[in-house]
C-alpha cells in the first residue's frame, strides 16, 4: 500500500513537471477552451471507468442505497468527513489559515468523541462549520500549476495536480496511521476505508450523475468540462482578486466570441 | 497632440467601463431572479397540482426567465456562424426542450430547499451582471448558484446558471462543440441527438 502510494505520487510528480513545461495557457482558459492533451488516451480511459462503474461501482452503490435509510448513509459520510480532518487541519495551517486549522482540529476532537467516532457533527451546531482544505487547494494556492487533464484508472477525472495531492491527502488518514505498525491489520483497513468511501462517494452523487449522463451527447466532454470548470475555483494566492467570475467575464470575451456577442447584440 | 491623445484614450476608457457599469440595473435584476425562484418554489415545487400541470407551468417560467435564443447562439459557439437559419431555429428549439425536459424533472430535488440572496457582481459583458445565492444543504457547505442576468431595456433575462462555478452554458458549449467537431454528421447530427433525447 505504502508502496503504491509512493508509486503514484513520483509518477504524478514526474508528468507535473513536464506538464507545467509545456502548459503556457493558464487554467482558467483550459475550462473553456478545453486544452485535451491526450484525448485519445483519456476517452479510451474513461471508457473502462464507465464499464467498471457500470458493473462494479454503481450496482455496488444502488445495493447501498437499498439497504441503507438516508439517515443512516449521511451518519456514514459524516464518519467518513471526520476523518479528515487532520488532513483539512495541516492544509489550512499551509495556507495561513490558522484559525481554520484550529477549528479543524477542534472539530476532530469534538465530534470523534461526542460525536461518536464522527458520526454527528456536534462542532456545527456549536459554530464550527467543516473547513476544507486538501492538498490540492494548498497547491493551487503556491501557485503549482495544474497540468493537463487526465483520466486515472477507476479514479476517473483528474489533472497531475490532483492525483499528486490525492495521493498526499490519504497519507493524512487517521487510520492510515493508527494501523501502521502491523502491515496484515493496516491492509484490511485501507482497503475497507478505500471501498466504503468510494461507494458513498458514488451513491452520493448518484441522481447528479444519472442526469449529466442522460442529458447529454457526448458524456466524455460534458463530465471534462464540468471538472475543469469546478477546478478554476482555487486561485494562486497573488492573484486572489481575479476571481473566478471576472475570468469567466474574460472567457465570456474571447476572440470570435466578442464578435458573436456583437452580431448577437447588433440583431 | 500628446494631450488629445491621452484624453481620447481616458475618454475610451471611461466609455468602456461606463458601457458596461451603468446599463444594468442591480437591484431590479436582483428581484428578477428572487422572483424567478419564488414563483418556481410555491407555483410548481410545493403547489399541489398534477405532474402535467407543473410541466406546462415549468415550461412557461423557463421560456419567460430565459434567453434561451441568446444562450443557444452562446452554446453553438463558432458553428452558430456557419449554421443555416434552419439549423439554427432546429437546434435552439431542441436544445429549449430538452433543458425543460432536463431542468422539470430535476426540479422537484428542490422541495424544501431555499435560495438565500447574496447581492450583485458586475460583469464586463455589456449589459449583463451576476446576481448571487447559495443553497443550504443538508449536510456541509451551502451550495453556490450564480446567475448571469442580461438586461433589455426594461427586461430580464437569465443567460447561465453557474452552480458551484460549472456554467450550464460553458459546459455545454464545450459538449456541443467537442460533439461536433467529433462527428462527421455535424451540426444536423448533434440537432437529432438534442431531439431523440429530449422526447
Amino acid at each position: 500500500m505504502q508502496k503504491k502510494v509512493l508509486f503514484v505520487c513520483m509518477l504524478s510528480f514526474m508528468m507535473l513537471t513536464t506538464a507545467s513545461c509545456t502548459t503556457s495557457r493558464s487554467a482558467i482558459t483550459d475550462a473553456h477552451d478545453q486544452t485535451d492533451t491526450f484525448e485519445g488516451y483519456n476517452r479510451a480511459m474513461f471508457k473502462f471507468n464507465y464499464e467498471f462503474d457500470k458493473y462494479i461501482l454503481k450496482p455496488l452503490a444502488e445495493g447501498y442505497r437499498d439497504i441503507t435509510t438516508p439517515y443512516i448513509r449521511r451518519r456514514v459520510s459524516t464518519a467518513i468527513a471526520n476523518l479528515k480532518e487532520p488532513l483539512y487541519a495541516t492544509n489550512n495551517l499551509l495556507q495561513g489559515e490558522f484559525k481554520n486549522s484550529g477549528i479543524s482540529i477542534f472539530r476532530f476532537a469534538i465530534n470523534s468523541t461526542l460525536g461518536l467516532v464522527g458520526m454527528y457533527d456536534v462542532a456545527e451546531g456549536w459554530g464550527f462549520p467543516r473547513k476544507q482544505a486538501g492538498f490540492d487547494s494548498t497547491l493551487a494556492k503556491w501557485c503549482v500549476k495544474d497540468g493537463p487533464y487526465i483520466i486515472l484508472p477507476i479514479f476517473g477525472p483528474s489533472t497531475p495536480r490532483a492525483a499528486v495531492s490525492m495521493a498526499l491527502d490519504s497519507a493524512f488518514n487517521p487510520l492510515y496511521w493508527a494501523t501502521y505498525n502491523d502491515a496484515n491489520v493496516h491492509d484490511k483497513v485501507m482497503y475497507s476505508y478505500a471501498i466504503v468511501s468510494g461507494v458513498a462517494t458514488r451513491e452520493s452523487v448518484m441522481d447528479v450523475w444519472n442526469d449529466l449522463e442522460s442529458n447529454s451527447v457526448d458524456f466524455y466532454a460534458a463530465m471534462r468540462s464540468a471538472y475543469l470548470q469546478n477546478r478554476g475555483q482555487n486561485g494562486c494566492y497573488n492573484n486572489n482578486q481575479e476571481n473566478t467570475q471576472a475570468a469567466y467575464d474574460f472567457d465570456f470575451g474571447l476572440e470570435d466570441e466578442d464578435e458573436i456577442y456583437n452580431e448577437m447584440e447588433n440583431k | 497632440m500628446k494631450k488629445t491623445f491621452l484624453m481620447i484614450l481616458a475618454s475610451a476608457l471611461f466609455m468602456h467601463t461606463a458601457q458596461a457599469q451603468a446599463a444594468v440595473d442591480a437591484q431590479k435584476a436582483e428581484t428578477f431572479v428572487v422572483q424567478v425562484t419564488e414563483n418556481g418554489i410555491t407555483d410548481i415545487i410545493n403547489a399541489n397540482i398534477s405532474q402535467a400541470e407543473k410541466d406546462k407551468r415549468f415550461a412557461k417560467l423557463f421560456n419567460n426567465a430565459l434567453d434561451l435564443d441568446f444562450i443557444g447562439q452562446f452554446v453553438l459557439g463558432r458553428y452558430w456562424r456557419t449554421a443555416t437559419p434552419q439549423q439554427r431555429t432546429d437546434f435552439i428549439d431542441a436544445y429549449r426542450a430538452l433543458n425543460i425536459k432536463t431542468w422539470s424533472q430535476r426540479f422537484d430535488e428542490f422541495k424544501g430547499k431555499e435560495f438565500i440572496f447574496k447581492g450583485t457582481t458586475p460583469s464586463k459583458s455589456a449589459n449583463q451582471i451576476f446576481v448571487n445565492s447559495v443553497v443550504p444543504m443538508e449536510q456541509g457547505e451551502p451550495a453556490k448558484v450564480v446567475w448571469r442576468v442580461k438586461q433589455t431595456g426594461d427586461k430580464f433575462k437569465i443567460v447561465d446558471i453557474i452552480i458551484e462555478n460549472v456554467s450550464l452554458a460553458i459546459t455545454a458549449r464545450n459538449e456541443y462543440t467537442a460533439y461536433i467537431k467529433n462527428n462527421p454528421g455535424g451540426i444536423d447530427a448533434l440537432i437529432k441527438d438534442l431531439q431523440r433525447k429530449s422526447k
